[in-house]
């Protein structure tokens, strides 16, 4: 060989062979399944052994992607039931990724931008919308006109939450609204009056003061600065945060906002509630087992009703929680609406719709599924399904299906969904210019409630067509 | 840390590939300069893809609107910047809180390990071990584990209150109070020292040993060695120490998103961490990139200035024998 040829020909077998060694994991076909598959995971073990691989099935082998968000319970009980799917159904292989819901958009969005969305996700009712409108997420009308979808034990009101433009783009998980969970023991040690559902935020502020002078803890726990708050002040009022088209403001006065931090302000200096220090320092990011009222250091939480489930299984079985709809406007309407807690959605990209809805529909309808699942999304939506569960309800599951028939009663209809902006809103202007600010002292809550108004407009200014 | 092994990367490799490129022209054989190219290939390919082009892409986005989930990012000019600097106050709360942990954070870390290195640099037994053990705090540092820990640490039911219950004082809210939370983080980085530590290390092992001697028979004292002798023999080692800690305080990230989350009042909302949440909780990557670029002139400002300061002083010996 000439002599000056050997550096090439030794970089090309190097390059070559770097390549290869980096190629050959990937290369070689790994029957073994992925750490996050459901086939590795213990609690699916004892099925194994029943669930031999049916080679005679002629039904070719699928495999589809699932995520959710959610709470430790949650992440727990839809595993068992998507290992119970696959026991069902052998040529059907789910993997599966579950986050907490803060991380879980970033999630979301960055495989929607790399064209990887998973074949069936968690949606809700705040991004819905937005989904559908970038083509992201696939209309089901035909599966469930071809009954692959089965909605037959359902009223329209609540599947429509999951329309857009017209179409049923996102299948409800089940129904859920806002409450207060309160610990009745608590109130009973304390003498307290267990309060009416058509309480007011004055009541509210007398109860939690009571509470915290009677037990020394905090008489309510955190979280009455958010946005959901902010809205349901307005809803009582007739209002709404955000106008109906989604381009400024709703509503025409600050003064039931202004008052609201008045109060969290009054409550605050008397160590009534949760202090919103703490609460950052503490609560901030966690999932709903964080709550005070969880550890007994608060006799009252705010929650959403399914939550309750989680709630009581990290409290323990022997927590007497009662659920009360949210406080009104003095002399307002309820400020409860009746929300799909969250919905089930086909990716467009995915390369089996027909079998992500079959497993839609097996997860709405089954009441295996339902009874492994807990009601822990909300009161199912199938009518037989709830039927079926009844008898067999938990402490928190049947004051869940009580709170949710009652409230639906004189709850408002559900607001428009959020409008573009709302995240920035919520993100950039609501804690950080307004609720934190008012808290640590640093502005007053009419100055606050301005802030608000005037930060609001300017987003939502964008959205004028 | 990646950020500095690229950087070492890339400079080794631009060396390589130039040592390579002249010999290979006084030869004039076209041959040796493609092998040559074949052995960095890999390099070459990883640069280009995982570096060059994001960055490219980014510099574009930052004049763009653009919400991840679109398919097309929409071209606004200067608006992103218009916006952050004018009418973005929580733009400069970040900017502040990002200037007050580098200022007080980066020399505080530097004067800890020196502090630290000097302790260790002594040839007794079972130093080495020593050693090693003050270094693993950095080798974890970087990690979520440890700033889970320090959430723990200072949070309310934490282990700091512990102790201020057991001498009778309430519980302080370390995470929460706007005057003690960024110093939560202040210490976290003071306490992983080790990397900075392990330079200084190697740097005082150079320091001839001569000088102390003979400035002991000269009559000087600990005070008079440390900054007459130390000090100056030791300063281009801390220049790079410097520079290195300016350059990753700017970036400061995971310690403030598990610790603090940028709470309180936005005390603790650094740069990086305000990025990512416009970036990937807003979905405004165009905005997310221009404060990129943003804060990539600003360190790079930095470093200048820290290069061009370093002439008076910061000691080499070589200078001084030509």
């Amino acid at each position: 060989m000439n002599r000056n040829r050997w550096p090439i020909v030794l970089s090309v077998v190097l390059v070559l062979s770097l390549a290869l060694s980096a190629c050959a994991p990937a290369a070689t076909p790994t029957p073994q399944p992925k750490p996050t598959t459901a086939a590795a995971q213990p609690t699916s073990a004892p099925a194994q052994p029943t669930t031999a691989p049916a080679p005679t099935q002629a039904q070719q082998p699928v495999e589809l992607r699932i995520v959710w968000w959610g709470s430790q319970d949650r992440h727990d009980r839809t595993i068992k039931a998507i290992n119970l799917y696959m026991q069902q159904h052998p040529n059907v292989k789910i993997t599966y990724e579950f986050v907490s819901w803060a991380d879980y958009w970033t999630k979301l969005a960055t495989q929607a931008a790399g064209n990887n969305l998973p074949d069936i996700m968690q949606q809700d009712y705040a991004y819905i919308v937005e989904y559908t409108n970038r083509n992201l997420i696939l209309p089901l009308d035909d599966y469930v006109k071809d009954g692959t979808i089965n909605l037959n034990d359902t009223t329209p009101a609540e599947v429509n939450g999951g329309r857009v433009n017209g179409k049923l783009v996102a299948i409800n998980l089940g129904s859920n609204s806002q409450c207060w969970v309160i610990d009745v023991d608590a109130f009973n040690k304390a003498g307290v009056p267990i309060p009416a559902n058509d309480w007011t935020w004055a009541d509210m502020e007398r109860t939690a003061m009571q509470l915290h002078e009677k037990l020394g803890i905090y008489g309510m726990g955190a979280g009455l600065w958010d946005e959901q708050i902010w809205g349901s002040l307005y809803l009582s009022n007739g209002e709404w945060r955000y106008n109906a088209d989604g381009t400024g403001i709703g509503y025409a006065s600050d003064q039931p906002y202004v008052d609201h931090l008045k109060m969290l302000l009054r409550l605050q200096k008397a160590g009534a509630i949760v202090p919103r220090a703490e609460d950052v320092a503490n609560y901030f990011g966690k999932s709903v087992e964080a709550q005070a009222i969880v550890s007994r250091k608060a006799a009252m939480g705010y929650i959403m009703s399914n939550q309750i489930v989680a709630v009581q299984k990290a409290a323990g079985e022997d927590r007497n929680l009662k659920l009360l709809p949210l406080p009104r406007l003095t002399g307002g309407k309820s400020a409860n609406y009746i929300k799909p807690s969250q919905f089930w959605s086909i990716a467009t990209t995915s390369k089996h719709p027909k079998e992500a809805a079959q497993f839609i529909d097996w997860f709405t309808n089954s009441i295996e599924a339902n009874q492994i699942l807990g009601a822990e999304r909300g009161v199912p939506i199938s009518s037989k399904v709830r039927d079926a569960l009844k008898p067999t309800l938990s402490k928190a599951q049947a004051e869940m299906f009580d709170y949710v028939a009652q409230v639906s009663k004189t709850a408002q209809p559900i607001p428009p969904a959020d409008p573009p902006g709302h995240s920035d809103i919520v993100g950039n202007v609501l804690y950080s210019e307004v609720a934190d600010p008012v808290a640590y002292g640093q502005i007053t809550p009419e100055q606050g409630a301005a802030i608000m108004r005037q930060e609001v407009n300017t987003i939502l200014a964008k959205n004028k067509k | 840390m990646a950020g500095r092994a690229e950087s070492t990367a890339v400079a080794a490799g631009r060396r390589g590939a130039q040592i390579l490129a002249r010999r290979t022209r006084r030869r004039n054989d076209r041959r040796h300069n493609l092998a040559g190219y074949m052995f960095i290939a890999p390099w070459l390919i990883g640069f280009f893809v995982f570096t060059v082009a994001p960055m490219a892409a980014s510099l574009y986005l930052a004049f763009t609107d653009y919400d991840i989930l679109s398919t097309v990012p929409r071209w606004v000019g200067l608006a992103n910047f218009q916006q952050m600097f004018l009418r973005d106050p929580r733009y400069w709360k970040s900017v502040q809180a990002t200037f007050y942990y580098v200022m007080i954070a980066v020399p505080m870390r530097l004067a800890f390990a020196l502090l630290v290195a000097m302790l260790l640099n002594t040839y007794r037994r079972g130093v080495s071990v020593y050693r090693a053990i003050y270094y693993a705090p950095s080798v974890v540092g970087g990690s979520v584990a440890v700033a889970v820990m320090w959430r723990q640490i200072f949070g309310t039911e934490g282990m700091l209150n512990a102790l201020t219950r057991l001498v009778g004082m309430a519980p302080i809210t370390w995470l929460g109070d706007p005057r003690t939370a960024i110093w939560t983080l202040i210490a976290l980085a003071v306490w992983q020292f080790g990397s900075p530590m392990l330079i200084f290390l190697t740097g005082l092992r150079q320091i001839p040993s001569e000088l102390y001697e003979a400035a002991s028979i000269d009559g000087a004292g600990g005070a008079d060695k440390f900054f007459k002798i130390t000090l100056p023999m030791l300063s281009p080692v801390i220049l790079f120490n410097l520079v290195m800690q300016v350059i990753s305080g700017f970036m400061v990230f995971t310690q403030a998103f598990i610790v603090t989350g940028g709470a309180p009042l936005d005390t603790t909302l650094f740069y990086a961490l305000y990025l990512y949440r416009r970036g990937f909780a807003n979905f405004q990557m165009g905005y997310a990139s221009a404060m990129a670029w943003v804060l990539l002139l600003v360190v790079a400002f930095f470093t200048a200035l820290v290069f061009k300061s370093s002439s008076y002083w910061v000691f080499y010996e070589a200078k001084e024998e030509v």
